[in-house]
């Protein structure tokens, strides 16, 4: 039960660590770890405030993301377009907020799919072991004997592009780290008394499984959420500047970047791609951060 | 030894069939089939019916599925890996005169991020906590969340335009074939490649040599007298590099995968290039055997780490 207690005490600390509580009280903590969680803190305001402009984008920006204007292509930052506009005239900070929405869609969607498919698989049969568990880590072994792009881009040309085939094809690639980080951790805590108690008492597997086991796994499980999510984000903006990913009629950061494979674009309007670029790497460097800090937090080796 | 790179082989066979049965899936998931391609769309019209079926019997066209996977798998067997729609050339040739060309990057770039990311990696856990080792690190999370095809742009931007330093794309000036005359072509994407792997390696090592420096043959080594130098590199170091090398294993597949972006940008004319036109033209034979030759190399790469590590460490058993 002390494992249990421990838990608890962990994810009391997550959660206030999330709330960006731990940074200026605990006084016992080392320098370093304070420093880790600045960083954390750090990260989550900035998260917040690009999540907020892209969700309230039609409050911060009067322009559409999609609307063309001939008469004002390529216009460099001034005080109505403020980071100018592209080769056919659409404003680039419109594009930035409304792309926002979709990239941060992408990652986030296909991180959580991703993780309720593999956490799911991972919890129960990492507990249950057996055939079923064979099973899935034979396919989840197939999955990953791909190189990662490859495979992404196999099941483009199957399924087409669409946003929402993006989506699924990020979940489909994505579960089998979730389940085999899951099953790992499934793996150790079968061996634990409580779980042996739970199982003389005749308790149905789905319940221990799920219900006993699976809340004492969710520290890595949302560290992992983090670091998919900016994952997938990157993906998705590979994807979609090589004109693969999300149909180029949809702003995603990707897609408003992509006209910077031209030559001359790239030397001589600098605006089309570097306030995208900046924003895109800013935001999943703040998720990387937000992933590193609650690492920490989870990891009781790292508890002072 | 060799009843243990057997059986390492042996245990590739059902995979492979596993893989190949989904990539003859996905060939055939995708509409139309041989004959359609064959015959140009105004052609179609004056065709019999007859006449098509005619010829998909020729082909094998009207077998059952299984008996078409296992002519196809008979096919490959033999090197026949189908042929590219648009072009008719034999994907085997079109794999052989791009592969080449991405191994000679990736190479280049696994070497770079495994060098400079150990070397980094051992330099801030010597120096914890130091500005140096905080800098390292923050420019490691920068390094790991920027697009490496933003990076990719910038470095064009600074190091061919602003600087002049190298030539604009592609692997090599026309007549120039000897591989010092192309060189200055490889520098550029490698190093770009290169460093957006080498964050990775970076930590990995720094971990596992911060974690090597507080066990107890340090402490003896140390307490003996001996140089710190010769304590930090020879006693340190040696046990931290097993790590680095699994880390190193588990990033084989980007040796195909990791260079396809970096290609596309620098007009590199490998392997990802190709298959991106592919993807593009909806090319499906392309595009599926491509992927196959991508898994077998894997595959086998991952077969000879497990070879290594064996013969590197003697605490592995072959069995």
């Amino acid at each position: 039960m002390s494992s249990k207690a421990l838990n608890k005490k962990m994810d009391m600390l997550l959660a206030r660590e999330l709330a960006g509580e731990l940074s200026h009280s605990k006084k016992s903590r080392t320098l370093r770890k304070l420093h880790a969680n600045k960083l954390a803190v750090i990260g989550s305001g900035i998260f917040l405030v690009i999540l907020i402009l892209c969700i309230f984008a039609p409050l911060f920006t009067r322009f559409s993301s999609t609307d063309v204007d001939l008469r004002n292509r390529l216009s460099p930052p001034g005080s109505v377009h403020i980071f100018g506009t592209d080769q056919i005239g659409r404003d680039i900070w419109a594009r930035i907020l409304y792309g926002g929405r979709v990239s941060i869609l992408v990652g986030m969607g296909s991180a959580i799919g991703a993780t309720i498919i593999g956490v799911s698989f991972g919890t129960y049969a990492g507990y249950k072991g057996g055939f079923l568990d064979a099973m899935i880590m034979k396919t989840s072994e197939l999955f990953m004997s791909f190189p990662q792009i490859i495979l992404v881009l196999i099941l483009v040309t199957i399924t087409g592009q669409s946003l929402w085939n993006i989506i699924f094809i990020f979940v489909l690639t994505g579960w089998p780290s979730m389940y085999r980080m899951t099953r790992s951790q499934m793996l150790s805590i079968r061996e634990e008394e409580y779980v042996q108690a739970l199982r003389a008492f005749g308790i149905n597997d789905f319940l221990i499984a799920f219900k006993h086991m699976l809340p004492n796994a969710i520290g890595p499980i949302f560290v992992n959420i983090t670091l998919s999510t900016a994952m997938f984000i990157l993906q998705e903006s590979a994807l979609s500047f090589l004109g693969l990913g999300v149909p180029s009629n949809v702003s995603t950061w990707g897609n408003v970047l992509s006209p910077a494979q031209n030559i001359t674009i790239l030397r001589e309007n600098w605006w089309i791609w570097l306030p995208v670029g900046s924003v895109l790497t800013i935001f999943v460097l703040a998720i990387n951060f937000i992933g590193d800090g609650l690492r920490d937090a989870a990891d009781p080796t790292q508890i002072g | 030894m060799v009843s243990y790179i057997l059986r390492k082989f042996l245990h590739l066979i059902p995979m492979l069939f596993v893989i190949s049965f989904l990539i003859y899936l996905g060939i055939e998931l995708m509409p139309g089939d041989a004959v359609d391609f064959m015959i140009s769309p105004d052609e179609m019209a004056t065709v019999s019916a007859e006449a098509l079926a005619q010829m998909r019997s020729t082909l094998g066209l009207d077998k059952p599925f299984p008996v078409r996977y296992f002519i196809w798998l008979g096919n490959l067997l033999r090197g026949d890996f189908g042929y590219s729609l648009q072009s008719g050339v034999a994907v085997s040739t079109l794999v052989m005169n791009t592969l080449p060309a991405t191994l000679e990057l990736s190479v280049a770039a696994l070497l770079i991020s495994t060098l400079a990311g150990s070397f980094l990696g051992v330099f801030s856990a010597l120096r914890k906590n130091s500005i140096a080792d905080n800098a390292l690190s923050i420019a490691g999370m920068i390094g790991v969340a920027i697009p490496q095809f933003l990076f990719g742009l910038i470095a064009i931007i600074v190091f061919v335009f602003n600087l002049g330093w190298f030539p604009v794309g592609g692997r090599m000036a026309p007549g120039q074939e000897a591989f010092l005359q192309r060189f200055e072509y490889l520098v550029l994407p490698a190093i770009v490649l290169g460093l957006s792997m080498t964050a990775g390696v970076m930590r990995y090592s720094r971990a596992s040599m911060l974690d090597s420096l507080n066990r107890d043959y340090v402490k003896t080594a140390r307490s003996k007298g001996l140089p710190e130098w010769r304590v930090n590199l020879v006693h340190g170091f040696r046990v931290a590099c097993t790590p680095v090398a699994v880390l190193i294993g588990f990033r084989l597949p980007m040796l195909i995968g990791g260079a396809v972006v970096i290609e596309q940008i620098f007009q590199w004319p490998g392997l990802g290039v190709m298959f991106l036109g592919a993807v593009r033209s909806q090319n499906t034979p392309i595009v599926m055997m491509v992927g196959f030759f991508s898994v077998l190399l894997v595959l086998l790469a991952s077969i000879i780490v497990d070879i290594l590590t064996a013969i590197l460490d003697p605490r592995i058993k072959f069995n």
